[in-house]
């Protein structure tokens, strides 16, 4: 009952003060001080892609070969759980009505395409009853629960409003050359 | 035509007419010799030699491995890690976590407590939401002592709940980052793996609270060669095995964590072979016989199941046998008796029973898919 109290008192913390700072700022900066800014930040985010940690970003899209529906397809090498590209969803979306979990597992993932590693997340789609078609289990630097950010059996519905699982998308992060 | 069907109708009219009368004379007396038969709900008898608990996505089978014959069912949430028990009360003890609407809607994680005579449950103690719901034996551990129970969570980082099984009182919840797996030593103290490479020794005090916390030098590398999160309880303390093959025997003396060197299971010139499965890993304290689900395969095949088991004596670190299977394994166990059997649960969902010290195959019993069995 304390832990509930303390996140309760914390919550209400972090939203009066985001609530005062925000009437602060209001009260303070004209709307012509805040478009100055604002031009700033586009500028600022334009040059964002020629930071080494964004360099993936400018890249357009990975160029893709194989059956997404089928284990096989490459960016699957690390996956475990049901495809939700054979239960609504594509290997990025989710299932209508399920919702994206945003913590996830990571694998690296080689492209036949273009012969280069990928960095890959896997969500888990959730809230639904699992969807059970195209199973599909892969261990390619699977490593064993107590390393959980590359544990492919633990079941990564955490940050859901349902704790379900439905089915697994694989999005590409990034590539490890890059990341180098 | 006409009068032949007027004939035979007037003919059985009859002929039905005394067949009725006889009937009516006759039923009243066979009545009269049968008991009428009344349901009744068996109890669970004293436990034989050789139970033991086939845990399915549908509760825990419990089967006399002797025989092949069912027990009784422990009804369990699909999402129970694991189920074990304690034999001077006995009770059984469950992890369970339940959806009010099946998929969706609250979620409640409790340890359920089952008894031994009904297989129904007396008690529940409601636990943080935190539950790792992934079904691993050794998510769940008792402590010696038969009162404090530690059960592994995932929210996602680690953390261990403690639960007073006596008095039906969850105790806290303690912060175990980077560690899982339970293994319980001394009377109150329990063993954790580290991603670091470590172990780490949690020593609880009489009321549950966490007392000490030792962590070891680097013994392992998770990258060169990670030890499974799947381990097996020895007449000393526990065992370890690496996805290449490589044994440790872990114990603790009082604060002390103790590691020794490592051995292989594995031949020279075998090295493609490699444990694997689900609960592939097991041993008979007694005799120091490690039972190992085995497969050819390249690295990172470490959840392929078995095609041979081998059967390895840990005191002279010797393979005593090789048992080939029709088909590839996932869990197998040995039982704890002086005459034990070895329970094997293959991939198609199949369940064999062996005579752990002969090797020689005695039946196969017919139940939903077993995930892992628990000794009785």
């Amino acid at each position: 009952m304390n832990i509930d109290k303390i996140l309760d008192r914390s919550y209400y913390w972090i939203d009066e003060n985001a609530k005062r700072t925000s009437l602060a700022f209001a009260r303070k900066l004209s709307r012509r001080h805040f478009l100055s800014r604002l031009g700033m930040m586009l500028a600022g985010a334009a040059a964002f892609p020629l930071l080494p940690v964004a360099r993936s970003f400018a890249q357009s899209s990975v160029q893709e070969v194989g059956d997404p529906q089928s284990c096989e397809y490459w960016r699957y090498c690390a996956m475990s759980g049901t495809l939700c590209s054979c239960c609504g969803g594509t290997y990025t979306s989710c299932p209508p009505g399920s919702e994206p979990s945003p913590i996830t597992w990571v694998g690296t993932c080689r492209n036949p395409v273009d012969g280069r590693d990928y960095l890959m997340s896997y969500n888990d789609c959730c809230g639904k009853a699992v969807c059970a078609r195209c199973s599909c289990h892969n261990t390619e630097g699977d490593k064993p629960v107590y390393f959980n950010s590359n544990s492919n059996t633990v079941l990564w519905c955490f940050g859901t409003e349902n704790t379900s699982y439905h089915c697994t998308v694989s999005l590409v992060l990034g590539t490890t050359d890059e990341s180098n | 035509m006409g009068s032949f069907t007027s004939t035979s109708t007037r003919f059985n009219t009859t002929n039905s007419f005394l067949l009725g009368l006889a009937i009516c004379f006759a039923t009243p007396l066979s009545v009269a010799q049968i008991t009428p038969e009344e349901i009744i709900v068996e109890t669970l008898s004293e436990i034989g030699e050789n139970w033991f608990i086939s845990k399915t996505r549908n509760g825990g089978y419990i089967f006399d491995a002797s025989t092949g014959e069912m027990q009784g069912l422990l009804s369990l949430s699909r999402n129970t890690p694991a189920v074990t028990k304690w034999g001077p009360r006995r009770e059984f003890y469950a992890a369970e976590s339940y959806v009010a609407r099946g998929v969706h809607g609250e979620r409640t994680d409790l340890v359920s407590v089952y008894d031994y005579e009904n297989l129904s449950p007396v008690a529940e103690i409601i636990i943080p939401n935190h539950m790792a719901r992934l079904s691993v034996r050794n998510h769940l551990g008792l402590m010696n002592n038969g009162r404090l129970l530690a059960l592994l969570n995932m929210n996602p980082g680690h953390s261990v709940s403690i639960v007073d099984v006596q008095d039906r009182l969850f105790i806290y919840e303690i912060s175990t980052p980077g560690c899982a797996v339970i293994m319980p030593v001394a009377d109150m103290d329990f063993l954790q793996v580290c991603g670091d490479g470590t172990l780490q020794l949690i020593q609880l005090d009489i009321s549950g609270f966490e007392q000490n916390r030792v962590r070891s030098d680097i013994f392992f590398d998770v990258i060169d060669d990670a030890v499974f999160d799947r381990t097996a309880r020895s007449a000393e303390g526990w065992l370890l095995i690496t996805h290449a093959g490589r044994i440790f025997s872990v114990g603790t003396d009082d604060d002390e964590i103790q590691i020794s060197e490592p051995w292989s299971i594995v031949p020279e010139g075998e090295e493609n072979w490699r444990p694997g499965g689900l609960e592939f890993f097991s041993a008979h304290q007694e005799t120091g016989l490690l039972y190992i689900a085995m497969h050819e395969g390249e690295v990172d095949t470490h959840h392929e199941p078995g095609t041979e088991i081998w059967v390895v004596d840990s005191k002279t670190k010797r393979r005593l046998q090789r048992i080939k299977v029709e088909v590839p394994i996932d869990s197998l166990m040995v039982t704890q008796e002086a005459k034990p059997k070895l329970i094997v649960g293959d991939h198609e969902g199949g369940t064999h029973i062996y005579n752990a010290l002969t090797f020689a195959f005695e039946r196969t019993i017919v139940t939903p898919s077993a995930s892992m069995f628990e000794d009785f």
